[in-house]
Order: structure tokens, then sequence, then C-alpha cells
């Protein structure tokens, strides 16, 4: 059954539909009071992990085994006294392969992050994160210095990538003990040196589940494309993209040629591009990119987060997205057409499609 | 044995428990011995900042803050600082 976890400032609600897609069914929320910056279903199990923050009660993760109705928090999550850093915010929990039980990793803020070998009960801090020899170089973006992308070679069990707002997108070939930088190619304008070997502003880092070593990126300076595992970009603009600024980027699992992305004005324009919400689309690993409208509103100025993007596993593929206005669009042909499935909601931090076993 | 009055939504997190009798000799060991101890110490054992500490009315902060000794008749309760409407 196709689920939509939509992670809110005020809770988590859970949308539920059938094959089609059409007609979704809202619970909650969940969780009131705290701040959703991600929640998944892990496919594995069907627990579901949310990254929850509060203002006066700090940054955790909460887990649920019976599909939202009771939660378990873990109970001490932070990081080590030697590091001199706390823990700021969590914000993306990412489940481990098929095999790896009990395994998940969570990126959090100040660019950290963790793994749990027993399901969420407990969590340490990735030392070869924690302690990286470049981190006097990275910088905190608008939203902090978060570690909000973790992608998962399906095929390598040892390589893995993260992405960190403003450090840039990082590759491990051993399983996550050590980290390279991986941003050749992509710029990072607000620096003296708008190509360094680190501190891009990366907005969001996807890896292709059918050809894993292709990954995807929208950046604060672009959109880009890796067909080497990160170790040359491409730029992909001036192709029909009205700006290379945003946030939210999604994919389609059958055909890694095809992304999605809703882009912004700018960093000082942080609102969709020409005064309506606008998806677009490319078939041709971005060469060219097409304008989807048909359903969604055409006078809107929306924002949609990093994490407020999402699509499911089904065929064609559904494609999600919650704007900070409290509105969830579904588009249950790959973006051909959208529906407003739910509006009014308290403003939209992450939408994660998944589906109940 | 002290009172411990939780707000609602540590309330929440202890399982939908907002009152717990606890004996203890300061404030502190009465907070730690909450099941939601996690959520009003930081990792490195500090109070949260935003969280706030009463014992029978008076923040603790005027009296010996987290070492303020208890005799066991105490209502200790804890309330989540009201800070602006940003969000």
């Amino acid at each position: 059954m196709p689920v939509v976890l939509v992670g809110t400032r005020k809770g988590l609600f859970v949308l539920e539909s059938d094959e089609e897609r059409r007609e979704w069914r809202l619970e909650g929320p969940q969780l009131p009071g705290w701040s959703i910056f991600h929640a998944v279903v892990d496919p594995r199990d069907d627990t579901i992990y949310a990254a929850s923050n509060n203002e006066v009660f700090g940054a955790t993760v909460h887990r649920s085994h019976d599909r939202g109705r009771s939660w378990a928090r873990t109970e001490q999550l932070g990081l080590p006294e030697e590091s001199g850093l706390k823990l700021e915010k969590t914000w993306h929990v990412e489940p481990g392969r098929d095999g790896e039980d009990g395994r998940l990793w969570l990126g959090a803020a100040p660019g950290v992050l963790f793994r749990t070998d027993d399901g969420g009960e407990t969590w340490d801090a990735v030392e070869g994160v924690l302690g990286h020899e470049t981190r006097d170089r990275w910088n905190p973006g608008a939203g902090g210095m978060c570690c909000h992308s973790i992608a998962l070679d399906p095929d390598e069990p040892e390589r893995m990538y993260i992405g960190i707002s403003a450090a840039g997108v990082f590759r491990s070939e051993d399983g996550g003990e050590s980290w390279t930088p991986a941003n050749q190619g992509t710029a990072a304008d607000f620096l003296p040196d708008p190509f360094p070997d680190l501190g891009q502003c990366v907005h969001k880092l996807l890896l292709h589940p059918g050809r894993p070593d292709r990954l995807w990126q929208q950046n604060h300076c672009g959109v880009y494309r890796s067909d080497d595992c990160g170790e040359s970009w491409e730029r992909l603009e001036g192709n029909g993209l009205p700006s290379g600024f945003g946030f939210p980027l999604a994919l389609d699992h059958r055909d890694p040629d095809t992304a999605f992305v809703v882009p912004e004005g700018g960093g000082d324009d942080r609102v969709t591009c020409d005064g309506r919400l606008g998806v677009y689309r490319t078939h041709d690993g971005g060469s060219s990119w097409q304008l989807l409208t048909e359903g969604l509103p055409q006078r809107a100025w929306s924002v949609v987060l990093r994490e407020g993007f999402s699509s499911d596993r089904l065929d064609p593929p559904g494609i999600y997205l919650g704007t900070q206005s409290g509105s969830v669009f579904v588009s249950p042909d790959a973006g051909e057409t959208w529906l407003e499935v739910v509006d009014q909601l308290p403003p939209i931090l992450s939408v994660e499609a998944g589906e109940w076993r | 044995m002290a009172v411990v009055l939780l707000p609602s939504m540590l309330a929440a997190e202890a399982g939908g428990r907002n009152r717990f009798e606890l004996a203890a000799a300061t404030v502190e060991d009465a907070l730690r011995a909450l099941p939601v101890s996690g959520l009003v110490f930081d990792e490195r054992g500090e109070l949260r900042p935003l969280v706030n500490v009463y014992v029978d009315g008076i923040d603790v902060r005027e009296r010996e803050g987290l070492a303020t000794k208890l005799d066991g008749s105490e209502e200790i309760r804890l309330v989540a600082a009201i800070a602006g409407g940003a969000r």
C-alpha cells in the first residue's frame, strides 16, 4: 500500500492510498510538538523513523513499529565530549541495505553522521565525518551545517555518499570509515575560488538505484549530474531551467536519465520561479528540461524544502511534493498531472514516499 | 517523595504520565530519574537552556540551581520557556 510520510513543523502526518494514488486518506498529526525534518518507512520491516526536533527539548529520532500508533525515542543521542561539538538538529534517516539488519544512518547538524546497528536504539557518531581533516573549512548554510543527504550504493556495500551544506559531497569506499570530497566541477560562487575542492553548498544529493554510478545534485549554484561516482560533475543549465537555484530533487527509478527539480529564483529570492509552482523534468540526463504545470497552481509563490520532494517505486512512479504553505501535491503519472491531495497542513518540511508491506 | 510535574510534550514522551513521585536528594537527582531525562538534559548532562525548573513556584535559579536540596515535600514543575512566536 502506498504511503507518504509528511513531516511538518508541527508533527508528522501520514497519507495512505492504493496503487492508483488518486484518493488519499490523511492521519495525524503524530508526534505533536516535534518538527519532523524527515521521516521514512524502512522497507525492510515497515518501521517508521523520524528525525524530530524541538526548540526546547532538542534533537532526536523517533521510531514506530506499528505504523505510527505508538512511538519510542532514542534515549541518548549526542556527540562525544572530546569533539567539542553538540548535536544541533537531526536531518535525515537512511535505512541500510537489504541484509544489513538493524543498520540505519542519520545525518545531522553540525555536519555529522550517525550509524545504528540496533534499529535506532543507540546511535554512534561516525568518526570519519566528525573528525574529518577538512572540518575547519566547512561552514553552515542558512539552515545550519546540516548533513541532509545520505546515498548508499546498492551494489557496492562499502560505497556511500553524504551531502553537507556547506561542505559539499563526500564519498566513502570503506563503509563510512573514511571520506573523500567529491565536488570536482561543482561551483561555489560565494567563495573566492569558485571551484574549490570542498565547501560547496549542496542542497540535495541522490543516487540512481538502477545505475548507481550516476548521481544527481541540486546545489546552491546549479543542478549537476555525475556519471562516475562523484569524481566529476556536469552542470546542467541554460537548457530550459529558469534558475539553477533550488532545493528539492527527485528521480525516476525506472530511468536514470529522468530527474525532477523545483527551481527557486535564487539565494535572495527563495520562492518558486515566475510566480507559479512549477516542476521541471528532464528525460535526457539534464540536456533539456520541460515545465510541468497541469494541476499545479499557476499563481503561487511556493517554497518546497530540500526534503519536501519524493518519488515512489511504482510504475509509473508517483512524484510527491509538499509546500511551506501546507499543501501536498501528488502526481500519479510521473509528473504529467498533479493533484492537491491535502492542504492547510502546518508548514511542510519533508515528504517521503514509501510502501507498507 | 517529591512530585515532578511535566509539560504536555514531555508527558507524551513519558507514556502519557505528567506526574512522577520520586525520592531524590536534589532537584538534579529528581530530574535525572525521569524517563525523559534525555530531553531535559543535553549530551553533556547540562540542563537545556530553554527548560525552566520551579520548586514550589520558585525558579531554581533563585535558589541553589539544580543543587537545590529536597526534603521530599516539594513540587517540581518543568516549564518550556516561552520564547517568541517565530515558530
